[in-house]
């Protein structure tokens, strides 16, 4: 009598259990709460532009581990934009940063986490990534590069309480150009850079997120790690403000020289004694 | 027997109930399945154009679009420019994003992520759009920037009563611009006191299919103009997320108020027959 009891109990236990169980529920409680608005750590004493190295300032500061032909380029970039360019930085041109200097990043953050995919989405120029979690190789066959690469991750519980609070991300297949930073660091023009990430959130600092990031490029006479530290905002409803890279932009691009839009309208000289464009496609003036 | 075995079935379920619920589970199942990448369906035979407002018309005059004696004239000069060789009003030209309602086209490809508060839709063009369609039930804010994006309140509904939420009804409002409806540079007013509406909702038939009826409210119309977009599911289990950088592709240059081309050796040629070259004043200036 007590077997048959028990058996019908289970039977009719399991029956109610996968009417009513979650058919597809996300637990989101296994996941770190990564909710609101993220900004940039500030650093004393750093100042200027963030640095792929956010403890010290851009530029040479940052002591690149360039190889001498790369240290040379940084020289270069450095020198054209004590001149008046751009040296080496494209998002003048409203061209995405590209990763790693995405993460710098220069705008607020927002990470929306979802079982397949974790979004880090950044208001600046297009710095928004998908982070795949899903599982997936790498893909095989031609995938078309992009400045963000492709990036696939895997969620960690590094201190065995049951809710992961590492994500383990390596990113790979770029184009460019590509800089560590807007001093121009210069990335290598072949594009194999691969990123790896472990991004951390500490429970017992539940406000900072870690990402230590290292940047293998051959560029680099080694793989470069640093850490960047996010602090996130304590607003209820935070505001996301909009950037739209082209709206004032003044810059002009003409046969790889970049000119200014003066405030009447007309075209200037970026760079001291800089010549006009070429404008032989026009027609000269009736006469 | 029976009575206990009853009561000892009850209080299982109840233990398993408790630990699911009790994981703070966000019931995805509750939601459309709206996962996956999303493109402008196929129009019907005989529509041309890009991305028409309403899809399932030609752009331009052939939209029938209820404009305002003063915006249709502002319409027809963009055609006209555009016949010439310019780009008329269509603030995209210029990398602009595109803003609402025209960024729901969609231009690329379209991807939804839904979840309790918030659902986002995430569409990479002029500018990396990430809508964010607020559904925790605030109030509208007081105080707003201005966006071409707008500020976006939605609520579910479930509208077939099957205890499951279907239909994403969602009010966007403090704009900026300039913004046009569609490529034909079909603009909206410079009041930028428009209000879009919107339900978005799955096919019922065709759960590749999803539908987003969206009526406009603006000052450049004469009434409010509602439109049925249509936008299919990508099959691919990983699609390919394009990256799209205007600044890269553009062969556009304005100077001024005047647009130009870049050729392909990547000097600058005009855009228009007879066109003038840019005032070149202050190089000359430079060089003395």
């Amino acid at each position: 009598m007590l077997r048959r009891s028990l058996l019908g109990t289970g039977v009719l236990a399991a029956a109610l259990f996968m009417a009513f169980g979650p058919a597809h529920a996300f637990d989101e409680s296994r996941y770190p709460d990564l909710k609101g608005q993220w900004v940039r750590a500030r650093v004393p004493g750093v100042s200027g532009q963030p640095g792929y190295d956010p403890t010290k300032n851009q530029g040479l500061a940052q002591q690149a581990p360039l190889k001498p032909e790369f240290q040379a380029v940084l020289d270069a970039n450095l020198k054209d934009q004590a001149a008046g360019g751009q040296g080496g930085d494209p998002t003048y041109a409203c061209i995405s940063p590209g990763m790693p200097r995405i993460m710098n990043p220069y705008g607020d953050m927002e990470i929306v986490i979802t079982p397949d995919t974790t979004h880090i989405l950044l208001e600046h120029i297009h710095d928004s990534r998908r982070i795949f979690t899903d599982g997936r190789d790498w893909p095989s066959g031609y995938t078309e590069a992009t400045y963000r690469g492709y990036s696939i991750g895997k969620w960690l519980d590094t201190d065995g309480d049951g809710r992961f609070d590492t994500l383990a991300v390596e990113t790979r297949n770029f184009k460019g150009p590509r800089a560590f930073d807007a001093a121009g660091i210069p990335l290598h023009p072949d594009n194999q850079t691969v990123v790896q990430e472990r991004i951390h959130w500490d429970k017992s600092k539940p406000d900072t997120l870690t990402d230590e990031i290292t940047t293998i490029d051959n560029a680099l006479t080694h793989p470069w790690t640093v850490t960047k530290t996010y602090t996130r905002e304590h607003v209820a409803q935070p505001e996301w403000f909009e950037e739209v890279c082209a709206e004032g932009n003044n810059h002009i691009g003409i046969a790889g020289q970049n000119y200014f839009m003066s405030g009447d309208g007309r075209l200037m000289p970026a760079k001291k004694d800089q010549p006009p464009p070429d404008l032989h496609y026009f027609k000269p003036p009736q006469k | 027997m029976l009575f206990r075995g009853l009561i000892g079935a009850v209080a299982v379920m109840a233990v398993l109930t408790a630990t699911s619920v009790g994981a703070r589970a966000f019931e995805d199942a509750q939601y459309p399945n709206l996962k996956g990448q999303w493109l402008r369906a196929r129009p019907p035979a005989g529509v041309t154009g890009q991305a028409p407002f309403d899809p399932d018309k030609s752009w331009g005059l052939a939209q029938q679009a209820p404009l305002t004696p003063e915006y249709r004239k502002i319409l027809e000069a963009s055609l006209a420019d555009q016949a010439a060789g310019g780009q008329g009003f269509w603030p995209s030209a210029k990398c602009l994003a595109v803003g609402m309602p025209a960024i729901m086209g969609p231009f690329q490809p379209m991807e939804f992520i839904v979840l309790p508060e918030v659902t986002y839709v995430r569409i990479d063009h002029n500018r990396d759009t990430r809508r964010r369609i607020f559904t925790d039930g605030r109030d509208w804010p007081a105080d707003v920037q201005p966006s071409f994006d707008g500020y976006s309140i939605g609520r579910w509904l479930d509208t077939t009563g099957n205890g499951r939420f279907d239909t994403l009804a969602v009010e966007t409002r403090y704009f900026k611009g300039p913004r046009a409806f569609e490529p034909s540079g079909m603009p909206l007013h410079k009041d930028n006191q428009t209000i879009v509406k919107e339900r978005i909702y799955l096919d019922q038939t065709d759960a590749t299919l999803l539908h987003n009826d969206m009526t406009v409210f603006d000052h450049a119309l004469t009434r409010p103009w509602t439109v049925a977009k249509k936008y299919r599911r990508d099959p691919a289990e990983e699609p390919f997320w394009p990256e799209y950088m205007c600044g890269e592709s553009t062969g556009l240059i304005y100077i001024g108020a005047e647009m130009y081309f870049l050729s392909g050796d990547g000097n600058l040629m005009p855009s228009k027959k007879d066109q003038a070259p840019p005032d070149l004043s202050y190089f000359n200036r430079a060089k003395k």
